[in-house]
């Protein structure tokens, strides 16, 4: 049943890709006067409606990473230590918001500051776990591709997010901060053992952290279109 | 550690001693064992673990309800632990404990279940918010909830504290959601077999679950299964809350519930309650299809009936689709006047009141219309190459056509309207009549024929002055087989044939002649004219020839040629018997063909008026064509039955059409 439904989420993925690839117009525009505008200046709504997009597919591309790399190195009995792992979340040390009353509570810009948090946070560890996943010679290449899949779509996520921020809270340009480059400290030479289960704890917090993402997004958009049932 | 398994130590540089068979096994044995230690040292950490994880696993009586507790197999005393927790809408929880088999801590408050967030390495254990003791439950309000972090719980008894490590999970992924509510369906379609039908099953996402603002994705899956089978079919999970199912039976009923899930977790909510679907045949069916039987029928009978309206009336039809060809028009009389009533003006014409202007008129009026049928006379070929020398002498003149003629008036040779007292070979009087009548006759071989007739008289061969014109004329002839023109006719009663002007005949001569014979009528020209290389005239009029084929034609023709003047026998023609015209000089006699219809009697009043057309009175009965007959002569002894009724009422000769028709075999 797991494998099935990993499958069925995989070709899911995988045909979703193409659409995912040309909606991946860079949202970064910046005013330039006299300059050839490449970017099509685009509406909030669907920005945010692209945005929200981005986020639900990499939640379900992470989790089919996570399921597969679970099935595949992680004896059963470890399975249930993701969510002791999980205490070692590398952004669990960030002021995000966990439950739907404080949700509700924040502001647009809270929440948005948010996203723009775990998205930023989420990037370089990514691209560590490419590597490590790069190095281990009995990961498939299905994996290799979806996580290679979701780091690049993080990016632009955090383009878009940006851009939205810009436009939806009028601030100014935000640069991406890279100060959670902290957050993240790695072994230089993790033993095989460790490094699978590091790797699974990585894959098991960013699938948490982008179910977030997408969640906080969702509201946010709820909250654009009809502020009072989205209390 | 690693040798504890495997006995005593054995130092690793030990030799072994070689005398020794047990020894010496031992020892290798020993030594390569260390070996094979060294390369599993590094592994040895892993299988520990997992060594360690196992056992542990085992020693747990009551699993973490988070790994599912079907994997619960064992047997060892149950101790206190936590059987369930789930959260319906993702905003609260609420958790289920047991006391196992330690049955002296199941009365309430005995037991307290105690969770901790696991927010930073510092946060302490709480106790449950809210108490359910009825249920052992311990329920997670919304201000306790907190997604995304990890929960840990743990029951403590007085003195004991039972926890399982592997108690704790994320609420995000313990959400079971409510079933789907307002489960309904309709029917899409039936099959045109009528026996399988489609049904789309619409229902409301659950109220618990916050899918508006966008606090859950929910997906569904749909089961249904035939009311007696056991076995549940899935559908797709999809995230709409409709969906299409296809190919159900008619007259079965089928049972349909339907569950949900967060989309991209695993952990299903419960099922929904069933509806029951059945159709049943739907008779009105049956009633469309004889409908469209009879709508066949009909249409296959219209179609019949049509065909059958064309084949009956096929004739008339095809006179409607494609008129008959008219009928061959008098050369030189305007086509009006053959229409009815016009009787008077068209005799007047043909009895020569407007003979002077007639022929240049018709001439005119006939150059331009190749189809006009006309009646072409032909003289006889016998020596085609006289034909041109023959241009010198009125004679020649007058039979030298420019075009050879042919008048084949063929009879079929049926019996059918002829009476039994005639001869099955002679032909109807109207027929004859017709014939002569609508010789055509070729406008300036009137004035020749005048002149020849005017002649007649003198049937030395002479110098006749023939007509002249005859070459001038334009070839408005036609081949046919049917129609000779008579241009004009004696006063004698003699008819002159066109456009071989030898048809001018001296009827006097030929009157003597064929009073004589009376048998056939005999262009016997060759008297009258000298030249014998006419034979353009070839004239085969009528032809009846009951011995052998239906009418004469040129073997005939050239039988006759070969005949020297006497007569031929009566019942062989019926009429004119054409003579071949003989082109050797040296004959003279019968030479000429000039057909002509020999009248007994001529009678007066037929000589100028009449250019074209003779009316043939009477067939005697020797078959011969009078077209004067003598008062005395009394009609043959069986008076035909056709003929004569329709002459009286006609003073000239001339055929209207509908008297064609009866004439027409």
């Amino acid at each position: 049943m797991h494998m099935l439904t990993g499958m069925q989420r995989c070709v899911w993925a995988i045909l979703l890709l193409p659409y995912l690839l040309t909606l991946s117009i860079p949202l970064d525009c910046r005013e330039e006067q006299g300059s050839l505008s490449r970017c099509p200046s685009i509406s909030q709504e669907k920005l945010l409606d692209r945005v929200i997009q981005h986020a639900e597919l990499i939640y379900r591309v992470s989790e089919e990473s996570c399921s597969l790399f679970e099935e595949m190195f992680i004896p059963f009995p470890l399975q249930l230590q993701r969510n002791q792992a999980s205490y070692a979340c590398i952004t669990k040390a960030l002021p995000i918001p966990s439950s739907k009353g404080e949700i509700q509570q924040i502001s647009n810009k809270w929440l948005l500051h948010s996203v723009l948090m775990l998205v930023q946070s989420w990037i370089e560890p990514l691209v560590y776990l490419q590597t490590s996943l790069d190095h281990n010679d009995a990961a498939p290449e299905m994996l290799l591709n979806k996580t290679k899949w979701v780091s690049e779509k993080l990016i632009s996520l955090e383009q878009g997010v940006v851009v939205l921020i810009k436009k939806m809270l009028d601030e100014g340009m935000l640069t991406a901060t890279r100060s959670e480059q902290g957050l993240f400290q790695y072994d230089v030479q993790p033993e095989m053992l460790e490094s699978m289960m590091r790797d699974y704890t990585l894959l098991s917090c960013f699938k948490k952290d982008a179910h977030k993402m997408e969640t906080f997004l969702k509201l946010l958009k709820c909250r654009q279109t009809d502020l009072y049932n989205c209390a | 550690m690693k040798t504890a398994f495997f006995g005593r130590l054995v130092p690793a540089g030990l030799r072994c001693p070689s005398s020794e068979m047990i020894c010496a096994v031992f020892c290798v044995f020993h030594s390569n064992f260390e070996n094979i230690m060294a390369v599993l040292s590094s592994s040895s950490n892993l299988l520990l673990l997992l060594l360690i994880s196992f056992l542990d696993w085992l020693s747990t009586p009551g699993s973490a309800f988070v790994t599912g507790r079907d994997h619960v197999t064992s047997s060892a005393p149950v101790e206190p632990h936590i059987t369930e927790c789930t959260s319906r809408n993702q905003e609260t929880f609420r958790c289920w404990w047991s006391p196992g088999n330690f049955h002296n801590l199941s009365s309430p408050g005995t037991l307290r279940l105690f969770y901790l967030k696991k927010v930073m390495p510092t946060s302490e254990w709480k106790e449950c918010p809210e108490y359910i003791y009825s249920n052992r439950e311990c329920f997670f309000d919304m201000n306790h909830t907190s997604i995304w972090i990890p929960y840990c719980l743990q029951l403590r008894s007085q003195n004991l504290t039972y926890f399982n490590e592997d108690d704790c999970f994320t609420v995000e992924n313990i959400v079971h959601p409510d079933p789907p509510v307002s489960l309904n369906w309709t029917l899409l379609e039936i099959s045109p077999s009528g026996l399988s039908y489609d049904v789309m099953v619409n229902w409301e996402p659950p109220p618990s679950a916050d899918v508006e603002t966008g606090w859950m994705r929910i997906e569904y899956e749909i089961q249904y299964r035939e009311r007696n089978s056991t076995n549940w079919e899935a559908l797709e999970i999809q995230p709409q809350t409709q969906q299409t199912i296809y190919g159900l039976h008619i007259g079965e009923e089928y049972e349909v519930h339907i569950r949900c899930r967060m989309q991209a977790f695993t952990k299903f909510g419960e099922f929904s309650d069933s509806i029951f679907i059945q159709v049943t045949e739907i008779a009105s069916k049956e009633s469309t299809f004889p409908l469209t039987l009879v709508v066949l029928f009909g249409i296959v009978g219209i179609l019949i009936l049509i065909m059958l309206i064309v084949v009956s009336q096929q004739h008339r039809l095809m006179l409607i689709l494609l008129p008959p060809v008219p009928a061959p028009k008098i050369k030189g009389i305007d086509p009006e006047l053959l229409k009815k009533g016009k009787l008077d003006e068209l005799n007047f014409i043909l009895s020569g009141g407007g003979m002077g202007g007639l022929p240049t008129y018709a001439q005119d009026f006939y150059q331009a219309e190749p189809w006009v049928e006309f009646i072409e006379v032909e003289a006889e070929d016998a020596d085609t190459g006289e034909k041109k020398d023959n241009q010198g002498t009125d004679t020649q003149r007058l039979l030298s056509q420019r075009i050879s003629r042919h008048i084949n008036i063929g009879f079929p040779d049926d019996d059918s309207g002829r009476s039994s007292c005639y001869n099955p070979d002679l032909p109807d009087q109207d027929t004859l009549m017709l014939m002569a009548t609508l010789l055509p006759g070729q406008p300036e071989d009137r004035e020749a024929s005048f002149n020849a007739v005017e002649r007649a008289p003198t049937p030395e061969r002479g110098e006749r002055p023939l007509v002249q014109t005859q070459t001038e004329g334009p070839q408005t002839w036609v081949n046919t087989d049917f129609y000779a023109q008579v241009s004009n006719v004696m006063p004698s009663g003699g008819v002159v044939l066109s456009p071989g002007q030898q048809l001018r005949i001296q009827e006097s001569t030929l009157a003597t002649e064929e009073k004589t014979q009376k048998r056939e009528i005999k262009h016997k020209w060759s008297e009258d004219i000298e030249d014998n290389n006419q034979k353009e005239l070839q004239f085969q009029l009528l032809v009846v020839d009951p011995e052998g084929s239906g009418y004469t034609t040129e073997s005939i023709a050239r039988q006759i040629n070969t005949r020297p003047s006497s007569p031929v026998p009566g019942e062989g023609y019926q009429t004119i018997h054409p003579q071949p015209v003989e082109t050797k000089p040296g004959a003279t006699a019968e030479d000429n063909q000039s057909p002509y219809i020999l009248p007994d009697s001529p009678q007066p009043q037929f000589f100028a008026p009449v250019a074209d057309y003779t009316v043939v009175q009477e067939v005697d009965s020797q078959h011969s064509l009078l077209l004067n007959p003598p008062p005395r002569q009394s009609p043959p002894p069986c008076p035909p039955q056709h003929q004569l009724k329709a002459i009286p009422a006609m003073p000239v000769g001339y055929i209207t059409p509908d008297l064609l028709g009866n004439l027409s075999p």
